[in-house]
C-alpha cells in the first residue's frame, strides 16, 4: 500500500515537473515582448497585486522569469497568461524594493519557443495607499442599468462591493469623495425616485436633500475641506447632447452651474456671489491642502447646447477662512486655459500642496468623452505647467486622484480600446516626473476586455471602507435632512 | 409499464398543444425574449448568477432561453417543461393517494404557467424553479420513514434555497403536510422537526441578507428572477407555487370522498374547467397585438423585407410599431415614396418613433437610424436599449448591432471586445468569427454589402442629434451623400406626414441625383395638390410629370371632397390609399 502510495506520488511530482518545460529558444529577438497589460518598464508600489500578464498574439505556451533583487527568482510558465504566485511574488516586491524586477518571457510557437528581450519593472520603495475605490457603470448615454461602488485591495485581486444599485433599484449611485483618502469621511450622491446625498462623518452616516431654494440643483461636484468640517459641491443644470459624426459621441454640458461650501456642522450651504454669477459657469471645486483656498474652474456663461464648443474653463482660485466659513471676494485665475483656447477639468492639488494636476480639454468640462483630453500638471510654486506626457496617451485621460503622500498618481484612461475606461497609476518622483503608468493588475489580464464597465472616478483610499448597507436602506425609508442656506 | 396510457396520452397532447401554441400562433415572443439576454459560455458568466439564491434557477432559463432564437426550439422546450410540470404533479398525487379520475386538474399548473408564459416579461427561471421544487417533493415522497424524510427536508433546504430562492418554503409546506396527513411522527417530533423546517425558512433569507447585502431582504426572499421587472412581486408565481405544494393532498382529498359511479362525470367536469379555462385564460393572456409588432419587429431584424410587406399585404399595420418596421421595409425595397400611403400612416412617429427610456422602442427606432446611415445614433439607441432592461442583463442583439456600428465607425478595439463577447454565445458564435476576420481587412469592410454602405452615407459633418429637428438631420443626411435614396424618402415622408407641404416642395428638388424613372406615386398626389393651392387648372399647369391615373383620381377626390358635406366615408373607400386622404383626415 505505501509503496503504491509512493509510487503515485512520484508520478504526480513528475507529471507537475513535466508541466514546466525547460525553455530552450529557438529564437532570441532583440524587441522587448508586447505585453498586454503593458507592463514593460512601469514603476509599481512594493504591495501591488501580482502583474499578471499576457504577450499579445498567438502562442501554445508563455514563460517568464522574473528575477529581483537578493536572487530571489519566480519562474512561471503557462498556457495562456502569466499568472504569478501572490505570495512569492509579494516576497519578491519586498526584496526589490528601490531596485527593478527584470523579467524574460518567452512564447512557444509551432516551430519553438521565441525569447524576447528582458525588460524592467521598477519596483519603489515610496509606498502607496491601501487600496482604490471607484464607481463600475456601462459607459452609456441617459438609461443606466446596474452600478456600484467598489473598493479594491492593491495587494490583491480582492473587489468588495461598497454599495451597488441592486440594494436601491433604479437608482443611480455617484460622485464617491473621501476626505484625504480617509475610508471614515465620505460622501456620496444616490439619485433616483429615492435619493439624497449621503455622508459619513466619523461614524456617523446622514441623508442629506441638499437642494435648496437659493441653488440650481442638488449638490454634484464633491470635494472635502482638509478640516472635515467642510465640502465644496458644484451645483449644476447638466444636460446631455449625441454627435452625430464618428469618432464624437456625447457631449455633457451645463446650462447653469455655481460652486457652494456645504458646512457640515451647521448643516448649511454657503454661498457667494462670486460663485454663484449668473455670467459664469463655476464648477468642479477642490480645497487646497491648508484648506484656505477654494480651486474651481470658471467658464463665461454660454447659450446651451448652441454654442457648447465656446464653452471654456480656467483654473480659477477665491480665498476661504476655514475658522468662519467665509468665501472671499476675488477670483485669481491660475491658469488662463481660455487664452490657449483650451478647457480646464478636474483640478486635483496634490495633498503636500506643490502641484495641481487638472485634465485639459478642447472645450467644456465632462473630459471623459473628449479623446483629446490629457492630464496637465501645474507647479504651485512656479506657475509652471506641462502635460503628463509619461501618462499621457492619444485617448482620453480624465478623472485623477493623488495618493496620500502625493507621489502616485490614479487616473482613467480609454486608451485601451477608446470606450471602456480604465485605472492606470502612475508614481511622480521628487523633481515632479512621472513613471509609466501601469493598467490596475488583474487576476486574468483578459479580465478588461471580458468587463462592460468603466471604472469611474478612481479614489486612493488610506483603509478599507465600512459602509453598513442595512443603514442605507434604513435611511433611505426616511426623508433625509433638508440642507439649509446661508450667504 | 404501459406506453401508452391514457395519462401519458394526455400530456402528450397538452405537450403538442403547447408547442403548436408558441411554434405557430406566438413564436415572435420568443425571438423577442431571446434578444434580451447574451447567455455566455463562460466561467465569469456562471458565477455571476451563483452570487445570489435562485441563482441556478435564472441560470438554467436563460441557457433554454438563449434556444428561442429559433421559435420551434423554443416552443418544444416550453412545452417539455410544461408536461413535465404536469407529469411531476400528477406523479406526487398518484403517490398520494389521487385516483386516476383526478388527471385532468393536474393539468392546472402547467396551464397557468402557459398563460403566464404569454406575458413576454414572465422568464423562463420560474419554471425551472417550480420544476426543481418537484424533483424535490418527488425526493421527498420517496422516503419510507418520516425521520428520514424530515432530515432530507432539513438537508435539503440550505441547497434548495440556493437553487430556486423562497420557492423553497413550498418543500417544508410539503413535508409538513405529509407528516400531518400520514403521522409517520409522533407530535413532539413532528413539533420539534417542523419547528426546525420552519425557523431554516426563516433563517436562511436572514442569513443570506448577512452575506449578500447588496439586495434588499425582499429580494432575496423571492431569489429568482420571474418576472424582468425585478421590483414586482410575482403573486401568480405564488398562486402556482402554493398549487403544486397543495393540489396533491386535495385532489387525495376528493379521491377519498369519490363515490362510485361518478367518475364520468368528474372527468367531463374537469376536463371542461381545464380546457375551457385554460383555454379563456391564454386568450386574455395572449396579446395578439404585441406579437404583430414583435413579429415585425424581428423581420426587421432579420433583414427579411418582403416578409414585412407581405405582412402588410395580409393585414394592414396599425400599432406605431408595425407602422415604422413597415416604413423601413418600404424604404429598404424602395417603395416608400410608391406606397407608404397604401398603409395606414400614423405621422412621423411612425416613420422615426421618439426616444423613450425603455428597452422596446429604441431597438426598432435604432434599426430605422441604422440603415438611413445614423450610425451612432443607431449605436446609441442600441446601448439604451440594452442599459433599460430591468433585470440587468444584455442583448445579443444590441451587442450586435454595437459591433457593427463599431466597425462602420473603424473603432475596432471596441467592435473586437464585442465580437469576442458574441463569440462565447452559441448562436451569434459563427456571426462573431466572421464579423472578426473583416475586421482585419479594411477592403472587406468596404466591400460589405451592408457596412461599406453605411459607410458610405454616415455624416462626415459633425452636428448635435436633435429629437425635434429630424428632417433636418435626414437633409444633412442626404445632402452629405446624395445616393442615399432612404435618407432623401424618409426626408419626404417626414414632409408629407407632418404636412409639411412648403418644405416638401423645397426639398423635391434634390431627388434629381436618384434618377428616379417616375415620380413616386405620394409625391405625384402633393405635388398636384400643392399646386392646386396656387393654379386654377393643376392638371393643365402643373409642371411636373405627373401620371394620368393620379390626375383622373384628383379629380374624383376633388369631386367628392368639395360636393359632399360630409366626405370622409366615401373618400375612405375610395382614396384611402392617398396622400390626399391622409392629408385631410389623419391626425
Amino acid at each position: 500500500m505505501r509503496k503504491a502510495v509512493l509510487y503515485l506520488l512520484s508520478i504526480a511530482l513528475l507529471s507537475m515537473v513535466a508541466c514546466n518545460e525547460t525553455v530552450v529558444p529557438k529564437t532570441v529577438r532583440k524587441e522587448k515582448p508586447v505585453l498586454f497589460p503593458d507592463y514593460v518598464g512601469v514603476t509599481v508600489p512594493a504591495t501591488i497585486a501580482p502583474l499578471n500578464f499576457k504577450v499579445q498574439g498567438e502562442y501554445q505556451a508563455i514563460d517568464a522569469l522574473l528575477e529581483g533583487k537578493n536572487n530571489q527568482i519566480i519562474h512561471v510558465q503557462d498556457k495562456d497568461f502569466v499568472h504569478i504566485d501572490p505570495v512569492k511574488w509579494a516576497r519578491l516586491l519586498n526584496e526589490s524594493k528601490g531596485d527593478s524586477l527584470r523579467i524574460t518571457v518567452s512564447v512557444k510557437q509551432a516551430d519553438g519557443w521565441v525569447q524576447f528581450a528582458p525588460f524592467a519593472v521598477h519596483v519603489s520603495d515610496v509606498p502607496i495607499d491601501y487600496g482604490l475605490v471607484y464607481r463600475l457603470i456601462a459607459p452609456g448615454y441617459e438609461v443606466y442599468s446596474k452600478m456600484g461602488i467598489y473598493q479594491r485591495d492593491m495587494s490583491s485581486f480582492t473587489q468588495t462591493p461598497i454599495l451597488e444599485n441592486t440594494l436601491i433599484p433604479g437608482s443611480c449611485i455617484n460622485c464617491h469623495s473621501f476626505r484625504l483618502a480617509n475610508p471614515d469621511d465620505m460622501s456620496l450622491h444616490i439619485r433616483g425616485q429615492k435619493g439624497g446625498t449621503i455622508l459619513k462623518t466619523s461614524g456617523t452616516v446622514k441623508l442629506l436633500n441638499t437642494k435648496t431654494k437659493q441653488t440650481i440643483s442638488n449638490f454634484v461636484y464633491p470635494f472635502w475641506h482638509p478640516s472635515g468640517k467642510y465640502m465644496a459641491y458644484s451645483v449644476n443644470n447638466t444636460h446631455q447632447v449625441f454627435h452625430e459624426a464618428k469618432g464624437e459621441r456625447v457631449e455633457v454640458g451645463d446650462a447653469a452651474s455655481d460652486v457652494i461650501v456645504y458646512d457640515i456642522a451647521k448643516n448649511e450651504a454657503i454661498g457667494s456671489p462670486v460663485l454663484m454669477q449668473d455670467s459664469v459657469f463655476e464648477t468642479l471645486p477642490t480645497f487646497s491642502p491648508d484648506g484656505r483656498s477654494l480651486y474651481f474652474c470658471a467658464a463665461k456663461a454660454k447659450k446651451m447646447p448652441v454654442e457648447y464648443k465656446e464653452v471654456k474653463y480656467n483654473l480659477c482660485r477665491v480665498l476661504f477662512d476655514p475658522e468662519t466659513g467665509t468665501i472671499g471676494n476675488t477670483i485669481d485665475t491660475l491658469f488662463n486655459a481660455t487664452a490657449i483656447g483650451k478647457s480646464v477639468a478636474f483640478p486635483r492639488p496634490s495633498p503636500d500642496g506643490k502641484y495641481i494636476m487638472f485634465t485639459l480639454i478642447d472645450y467644456g468640462n465632462f473630459s471623459i468623452w473628449h479623446k483629446e483630453a490629457d492630464l496637465y500638471l501645474l507647479d504651485v510654486r512656479t506657475g509652471e505647467c506641462r502635460p503628463v506626457s509619461e501618462a499621457n496617451s492619444d485617448q482620453t485621460e480624465s478623472y485623477h486622484s493623488w495618493s496620500s503622500n502625493s507621489r502616485w498618481f490614479v487616473f482613467s484612461s480609454r486608451r485601451i480600446d477608446g470606450l471602456y475606461t480604465r485605472p492606470f497609476i502612475a508614481f511622480l518622483d521628487e523633481n515632479g516626473k512621472a513613471g509609466k503608468p501601469f493598467l490596475l493588475p488583474q487576476a486574468d489580464p483578459d479580465y478588461y476586455e471580458r468587463l462592460l464597465f468603466s471604472f469611474n472616478v478612481p479614489e486612493f483610499v488610506s483603509a478599507p471602507v465600512d459602509l453598513n448597507t442595512s443603514t442605507i436602506e434604513r435611511l433611505m425609508a426616511t426623508p433625509g435632512e433638508n440642507v439649509g442656506f446661508r450667504k | 409499464m404501459k406506453i401508452f396510457s391514457i395519462d401519458k396520452m394526455m400530456a402528450a397532447v397538452f405537450g403538442l398543444m403547447v408547442f403548436a401554441f408558441f411554434a405557430f400562433l406566438y413564436p415572435f415572443h420568443l425571438n423577442y425574449q431571446e434578444q434580451y439576454q447574451l447567455f455566455l459560455f463562460s466561467a465569469d458568466y456562471v458565477s455571476s448568477y451563483f452570487v445570489k439564491p435562485g441563482g441556478l434557477s435564472d441560470y438554467l432559463g436563460n441557457f433554454l432561453t438563449q434556444f428561442y432564437f429559433y421559435s420551434w426550439v423554443g416552443a418544444l422546450l416550453i412545452a417539455v417543461l410544461l408536461t413535465l410540470l404536469q407529469v411531476m404533479v400528477w406523479q406526487v398525487s398518484r403517490k398520494l393517494g389521487a385516483k386516476p379520475v383526478f388527471l385532468p386538474f393536474t393539468f392546472v399548473p402547467s396551464v397557468l404557467f402557459w398563460s403566464l408564459l404569454c406575458d413576454e416579461n414572465y422568464l423562463l427561471g420560474g419554471v425551472i424553479a417550480m420544476l426543481i421544487l418537484g424533483v424535490f417533493i418527488l425526493l421527498c415522497i420517496q422516503f419510507r420513514t418520516g425521520w428520514e424524510r424530515m432530515v432530507f427536508l432539513l438537508i435539503s433546504l440550505p441547497v434548495l434555497y440556493w437553487l430556486i430562492g423562497g420557492a423553497f418554503v413550498l418543500l417544508a409546506l410539503f413535508v409538513i403536510g405529509y407528516e400531518l396527513i400520514f403521522r409517520q411522527l409522533k407530535t413532539g417530533q413532528l413539533l420539534t422537526l417542523g419547528v426546525a423546517a420552519l425557523l431554516l425558512v426563516v433563517v436562511l433569507p436572514l442569513l443570506a441578507k448577512r452575506i449578500i447585502q447588496q439586495y434588499p431582504l425582499s429580494r432575496l426572499c423571492i431569489g429568482v428572477n420571474y418576472y424582468r421587472f425585478p421590483v414586482n412581486v410575482p403573486v401568480a408565481i405564488g398562486i402556482i407555487g402554493l398549487l403544486i405544494a397543495s393540489l396533491p393532498y386535495l385532489l387525495r382529498w376528493l379521491s377519498a370522498k369519490l363515490r362510485s359511479g361518478k367518475a364520468v362525470f368528474l372527468i367531463v367536469f374537469q376536463l371542461a374547467v381545464v380546457a375551457g379555462g385554460g383555454l379563456m385564460l391564454i386568450r386574455n393572456s395572449a396579446d395578439m397585438a404585441k406579437e404583430e409588432v414583435m413579429a415585425y419587429d424581428f423581420n426587421v431584424r432579420m433583414r427579411k423585407w418582403d416578409r414585412v410587406i407581405a405582412m402588410a399585404e395580409k393585414k394592414k399595420p396599425s400599432t406605431p410599431l408595425s407602422v415604422t418596421c413597415l416604413n423601413l421595409a418600404l424604404a429598404k425595397m424602395d417603395l416608400l415614396g410608391e406606397r407608404m400611403f397604401a398603409y395606414y400612416q400614423n405621422g412621423v412617429g411612425g416613420l422615426i418613433p421618439d426616444f423613450v427610456r425603455d428597452y422596446t422602442i429604441p431597438m426598432i427606432a435604432g434599426e430605422v437610424y441604422y440603415h438611413l446611415g445614423f450610425v451612432n445614433t443607431a449605436q446609441r439607441l442600441a446601448f439604451e436599449a440594452m442599459e433599460a432592461l430591468p433585470d440587468y442583463q444584455k442583448s445579443a442583439r444590441s451587442v450586435m448591432r454595437l459591433a457593427e456600428t463599431n466597425i462602420i465607425n473603424g473603432d475596432y478595439a471596441v467592435a473586437t471586445k464585442y465580437l469576442h463577447l458574441l463569440q462565447q454565445t452559441f448562436y451569434y458564435r459563427e456571426w462573431a468569427t466572421k464579423a472578426l476576420q473583416t475586421i482585419n481587412d479594411e477592403k472587406l469592410i468596404d466591400q460589405h454589402p451592408e457596412w461599406g454602405w453605411l459607410r458610405k452615407c454616415r455624416t462626415r459633418e459633425d452636428f448635435l442629434f436633435s429629437e425635434k429637428e429630424k428632417d433636418m438631420m435626414l437633409g444633412i443626411l442626404f445632402r452629405q451623400n446624395p445616393e442615399n435614396r432612404m435618407a432623401f424618402e424618409y426626408l419626404m415622408a417626414y414632409c408629407l406626414l407632418s404636412k409639411d407641404l412648403q418644405h416638401f416642395v423645397e426639398y423635391f428638388p434634390l431627388g434629381k441625383s436618384l434618377n428616379y424613372k417616375a415620380i413616386p406615386k405620394s409625391y405625384q398626389e402633393a405635388l398636384i395638390y400643392v399646386w392646386g393651392l396656387t393654379h386654377p387648372d393643376p392638371i393643365q399647369t402643373i409642371p411636373y410629370a405627373i401620371g394620368n391615373g393620379v390626375k383622373n383620381r384628383v379629380r374624383q377626390y376633388q369631386r367628392i371632397y368639395t360636393g359632399q358635406m360630409n366626405a370622409e366615408p366615401a373618400l375612405r373607400d375610395q382614396f384611402a390609399d392617398t396622400y390626399w386622404y391622409y392629408l385631410h383626415f389623419r391626425n
